[in-house]
């Protein structure tokens, strides 16, 4: 759970956890933040931010507010802010947000988007 | 924060709909739709609604389910909770203020012989989500003596109480004997 303790500030607005034993197959939506440590497929819709720890598998298409990846994610991210791809996290799949940061070590495949005004206009 | 002791919770702001599978305790505060599967234990807080085929090994219900939950231990709707739907488990505890609607099926239920619900009772306790002891262990075994012990206590008690009750009792007596 060292992971968790890395951004504690951030996380703790964090009032939903997906543990890392969790499956879910299917849809999440809220207006709250959302950590992922388990396996999600389907669709996530959020208006805050969605962090994927470093056990957390996502097979869906995610439209957030943020995006923070440690883990792995196989779809496409749409996010209003920012999508942060850290480092060892595995992401396959198209990202459109203003601002994307890839650390080094981070494994990306893709297209990338920063074009907002084109994300609004479609 | 209960971020990081291998629980999950759903916050109020969330709705999952489609599958839930898990090994371990999950908490509810918002809305899980679809059907839900854990080896553990499903705490559904006060705000959380619960749209669900459950399966689980225990269940304590404060918020709202609908739909039938079967648990291989036990299943409790607290005096908060409301339910509708069947419930199926070994144990069933419903407390004073629950609403609950449906069936309720716990096996094999043996009206004969008076103590079938000994070994369920000795079965793995439940984990201690609520802070109220329950002395569970105690209060079920000596169901039984405790009724034996009733029935001699009844005649210790003070004479019951004079007037009204008596001439009701006498009224009642004065018809019988007319007819």
């Amino acid at each position: 759970m060292a992971g968790i303790e890395k951004v504690p500030a951030q996380r703790a607005g964090a009032h939903t956890v997906i543990g890392s034993s969790i499956v879910i197959d299917g849809e999440i939506s809220g207006d709250e933040d959302l950590v992922i440590q388990g396996t999600v497929k389907g669709r996530i819709g959020l208006r805050e931010s969605l962090f994927v720890e470093s056990s957390g598998v996502i097979e869906a298409d995610i439209e957030t507010a943020n995006v923070e990846v440690s883990g792995q994610v196989t779809g496409n991210i749409a996010a209003s802010d920012k999508v942060e791809l850290k480092a060892d996290c595995k992401v396959v799949g198209d990202i459109r947000a203003p601002r994307i940061l890839i650390a080094d070590g981070a494994q990306f495949k893709g297209n990338v988007d920063m074009d907002v005004k084109e994300l609004k206009g479609k | 924060m209960a971020t990081s002791d291998g629980s999950t919770i759903i916050g109020e702001s969330i709705l999952i709909s489609g599958s839930l599978n898990g090994d371990e305790d999950l908490t509810v505060r918002g809305r899980v739709e679809g059907t839900l599967t854990l080896t553990k234990t499903l705490l559904v807080e006060p705000t959380g609604i619960v749209k669900a085929e459950v399966q689980v090994r225990n269940c304590v219900i404060a918020g709202a389910v609908v739909g039938n939950v079967t648990a291989s231990e036990s299943v409790e709707i607290t005096n908060q909770g409301r339910m509708v739907g069947d419930i199926t488990a070994p144990r069933v505890i419903i407390v004073d203020g629950a609403s609950f609607r449906g069936r309720i099926d716990m096996g094999e239920v043996d009206v004969e012989a008076g103590q079938p619900r000994e070994a369920v009772r000795a079965a793995p306790s439940r984990p201690a989500l609520r802070a109220a002891p329950r002395q569970a262990a105690p209060a079920a075994a000596p169901r039984a003596e405790a009724r034996k012990a009733e029935e001699p206590a009844a005649p210790a008690k003070p004479p019951a109480p004079p007037a009204p009750v008596a001439m009701g009792a006498v009224k009642r007596k004065v018809i019988v004997k007319r007819k």
